[in-house]
């Protein structure tokens, strides 16, 4: 970072360009000819069909095919086929296959319109938005089929669904939901505004961000195929010996888990060498944006915790299709194998969809307050404790199966130790919030909300940490409402009041505020009312992913789910808004709509394509609202563009 | 990894701006290649778990009865031929540092075909298996190291292969000037991917003898 604070002088360019005569003709800006999703689709449906041939000229013949007539071998290659198919159509593949006679990629043609968004796109900040439409995907399908099982649980005799359906319905709801809350912040949102926030004109790999995408939306696909293959009834931890047992829609959920996992780790990577190297001059550990430190340690989280989810999808599939052993204990094996694999990974996972929460929260409240952040350096030590700590639980998820119980005070404590910098990051809030003006916009609103939530959630989790509650509620209904809690309460809510603050600056259209407010209100509510309940629920005996249930629960239940419905109407005003604000009835935004001090804000809307005309050089951190006499933000390369101490922006002459 | 130097086309107009963005390219290549190296040992990581968590179990009293192990000769073979294609990419890089871009191609070359001819004999290896892949915990394991092995050696091999071919397309973009050699930024670009790709297949040695001696010498 040597980039001297003075402005460099300007001199002719001497770029490089590669000579075209050995780029890869990617055929990109080519009309609809070229590719784009919908070669990306035909290329998958080919690509499966072709798979599913294949699979089924080599293995036809097997005895397990022919004893039991399922060939997942078939159906695994037909997925695999799909996805590559997927890939190759979307154009992810031209350059791993260029690269292999040594070319290097040419400039795309700068695609205009809205068919960039539906390309194989290198722009982070179109792969965002990409993003936005794909998380908004997971979540509806997610939410319909919550609004499914609620419909269930109306009547404990009366059944829409017989069990088993009702057991997928269950299963596909969580692992839908999971996959989407692994990427509703860090792909939409870290995608879009880390560079910005930074100070970077790029990702450090784009066509791995790319990837990233394309990949994350195959695995929608995959996981969906589930319900044709009939489903799977594991719910979605997928234990064994349930996952052995299970017909072909198995296949889809571990190979789903795979395939997200590959999302996730390449967004991780991405990310994580994006902040590590692109940070603007200036721009020291100490200055980065605390929503770039939870995305940090969550590209750790994701660069190392998810190739364990990796590999036990691998020796899943491996154990139903070539007949392995890993989770099979009669065959030398073991189903707690499974247990320990997925939550090694599955409790960082958690980590993973809370940190970038707490990162969109840490970041708004200072501006709505106009206060600094309190305690930023707490703040940031507390995500890199969490991230460090989620490594050292995940046997608690085991408290009631395969641990050994000497072991669990170890693991108790572990989990107990991990509410501290989880308290430090909450505290850090309340210390923003204490005494302070608060302007309560839409998007703060969220954030109050995450705040209320998160401490039910957090409290509960703490009283799950412990062995005797544990034992006690296992499997139930409180857990669920934990977390949900947790999850929705924190992370949804986190997404929404990012979606909120940040659409203005990613579209360049503002949000209605009176729809804004409805949904907000409406959400909040809904949520409390449909899942507080459900720890009473829980505590009365209720069990998890069973369709039935005692009759003196039934009041509870149906308070539970008409509000799931409410809840669930919400989100279509959500949508309405999104329809309303951005394509109906747009109102342009103003630059910076809510006086932030953050460096996104301070470039052009629209943002230009490589974001910043000069790397700006950082020369405090952003957070200094209301701080007579702070520094300036940044030097962008434009002697009349200062920062006030206010967050105003002003010329040079000091005119506003 | 050059889509940093490529995309900078037209956007540095300083040159303070523009060393910036290709130290920011190559760190990102440093950092990459480490980053990478962290994914496959959590990777490597889980299978020598399952490994370890499956022998303890020992259910059954199926975790390796009769003490039956893979073809040893297989494994030897495997072992040695990424070690050869270890070697080869570490010197590789140790002479092209030096400037020797020919030794640096002709032992790429050979690591190529090592890791190729690892490849081939780990896809023959399933011929030659003496047990059926579910039949003990050892068995289940030993199959699931071969899949992790195979798509090793295709992402490092490719890893190496790409290089080569770049070294040999970058010096006809110099205009003749040895990539070893220019101060060009796809020559900087070219010489640190050379650089993580030869720490990689240094870290997929030690991987490779850890896990030779799980598996066969255990």
């Amino acid at each position: 970072m040597t980039l001297s604070a003075e402005r460099p002088h300007e001199v002719e360019k001497e770029s490089f360009v590669p000579p075209a005569s050995n780029a890869v003709s990617r055929r990109r800006g080519g009309g609809w000819l070229s590719q784009h999703v919908g070669t990306a689709i035909v290329a998958g449906f080919l690509g499966y069909l072709l798979g599913h041939w294949l699979g089924n000229y080599i293995s036809s013949g097997y005895p397990v095919v022919t004893n039991t007539g399922q060939n997942s071998i078939a159906d695994l290659m037909a997925l695999i086929f799909m996805v590559v198919g997927w890939l190759a159509g979307i154009g992810a593949l031209n350059y791993p296959l260029a690269k292999l006679v040594g070319r290097e990629a040419k400039d795309d043609v700068e695609l205009t319109g809205w068919s960039k968004y539906f390309r194989f796109n290198l722009d982070h900040k179109v792969v965002g938005l990409q993003y936005v439409l794909g998380v908004l995907l997971f979540l509806f399908t997610g939410g319909l089929l919550a609004m499914a099982i609620r419909t269930e649980l109306l009547n404990p005799t009366t059944h829409v669904f017989s069990a088993d359906t009702y057991i997928k319905i269950v299963s596909e709801h969580g692992t839908i939901m999971m996959m989407m809350a692994s990427s509703v912040v860090i792909g939409p949102l870290g995608n879009y505004f880390v560079p910005l926030m930074i100070g970077a004109r790029r990702m450090a790999f784009p066509r791995i961000e790319a990837f990233s995408l394309w990949v994350f939306l195959a695995g929608y696909m995959v996981i969906f195929s589930a319900l044709p293959f009939g489903g799977f009834p594991t719910g979605w931890t997928g234990y064994a010996p349930l996952q052995t047992q299970a017909g072909p829609g198995m296949v889809s959920y571990l190979f789903g888990f795979f395939v997200i996992g590959l999302g996730m780790m390449a967004a991780g990577f991405n990310l994580a060498a994006t902040i590590i190297n692109y940070r603007a001059p200036g721009m020291t550990w100490s200055r980065v944006p605390v929503f770039v430190w939870s995305i940090l340690a969550t590209a750790a989280l994701l660069t190392l915790a998810t190739p364990v989810l990796v590999a036990g999808g691998l020796f899943g599939l491996l154990d139903k299709t070539v007949q392995t052993a890993f989770y099979v204990t009669e065959h030398g094996g073991s189903s707690y194998l499974w247990q320990n694999l997925f939550w090694f990974f599955g409790h960082p996972e958690v980590y993973i969809m809370a940190l970038p929460g707490f990162g969109i929260v840490g970041e708004i409240i200072p501006v709505f307050c106009r206060k600094p952040l309190f305690a930023y350096r707490i703040a940031a030590a507390g995500m890199i404790g969490v991230a460090l700590l989620s490594f050292f639980v995940w046997q608690h998820h085991l408290f009631q199966s395969g641990i050994d119980p000497d072991m669990r005070p170890l693991f108790m404590l572990t989990t107990e130790l991990i509410s501290i910098p989880t308290g430090f990051i909450f505290l850090v809030g309340m210390g923003t919030l204490y005494r302070a003006k608060i302007r309560f916009e839409v998007p703060m609103l969220f954030c109050m909300a995450v705040y209320f939530n998160f401490l039910i959630g957090g409290v509960s989790g703490v009283f799950l940490s412990d062995v005797p509650v544990n034992v006690t509620v296992h499997g139930g209904f409180f857990v669920l409402s934990h977390f949900h809690y947790t999850i929705m309460g924190g992370l949804i809510f986190a997404f929404m009041a990012g979606l909120y603050f940040w659409l203005p600056k990613m579209t360049g259209r503002v949000m209605n505020k009176r729809l804004g407010l409805w949904h907000f209100w409406t959400m909040f509510v809904f949520f409390n009312l449909t899942f507080f309940p459900m720890f009473i629920i829980g505590l009365l005996g209720q069990p998890r992913r069973v369709f039935t249930y005692a009759k003196n629960l039934q009041t509870l239940n149906d308070f539970s789910s008409i509000s799931a419905f409410l809840l669930g109407a919400s989100f279509l005003i959500f949508f309405a808004n999104l329809m309303w604000s951005q394509f109906i009835n747009p109102k342009k935004s103003p630059a910076n709509p809510w006086e932030s001090l953050g460096l996104e804000w301070q470039t052009a809307t629209p943002i230009p394509p490589h974001n910043f005309d000069r790397i700006p050089v950082i020369m405090t951190d952003p957070y200094h609202y209301s701080e007579a006499g702070a520094p300036a933000l940044a030097d962008f390369g434009d002697d009349d563009f200062v920062h006030t101490s206010s967050g105003s922006t002003t010329s040079g002459d000091g005119s506003a | 990894m050059s889509d940093a130097i490529r995309n900078s086309k037209g956007m540095s107009d300083t040159p303070e701006e523009r060393e910036f963005e290709l130290r920011a390219h190559i760190g990102s290549i440093w950092s990459g290649g480490r980053l990478f190296i962290g994914m496959y040992t959590f990777l490597f990581a889980s299978l020598a778990f399952s490994y370890f968590y499956l022998r303890s179990s020992n259910n059954g009293l199926l975790w390796r009865p009769d003490h039956v192990t893979a073809p040893t000769s297989f494994g030897w073979s495997i072992y040695s031929l990424m070690l050869l294609t270890a070697l080869m990419a570490v010197y590789g890089q140790r002479r092209l540092r030096r400037g020797a871009v020919t030794d640096f191609q002709l032992a790429g070359w050979i690591g190529v075909c090592a890791g190729l001819a690892a490849l081939f004999l780990q896809l023959w290896d399933y011929t030659a298996v003496p047990f059926y892949p579910g039949s003990s915990g050892y068995a289940s394991t030993f199959i699931g190291f071969t899949v992790l092995n195979i798509a090793t050696i295709i992402a490092g091999t490719y890893w190496l292969e790409t290089t080569l071919a770049r070294s040999l397309r970058l010096r006809k973009e110099l205009g003749g000037v040895k990539p070893e050699l220019s101060m060009h930024p796809s020559a900087q670009s070219f010489r640190a991917n050379v650089a993580s790709m030869a720490y990689f297949w240094g870290f997929l040695a030690l991987a490779s003898t850890l896990l030779f001696a799980m598996f066969y010498l255990l």
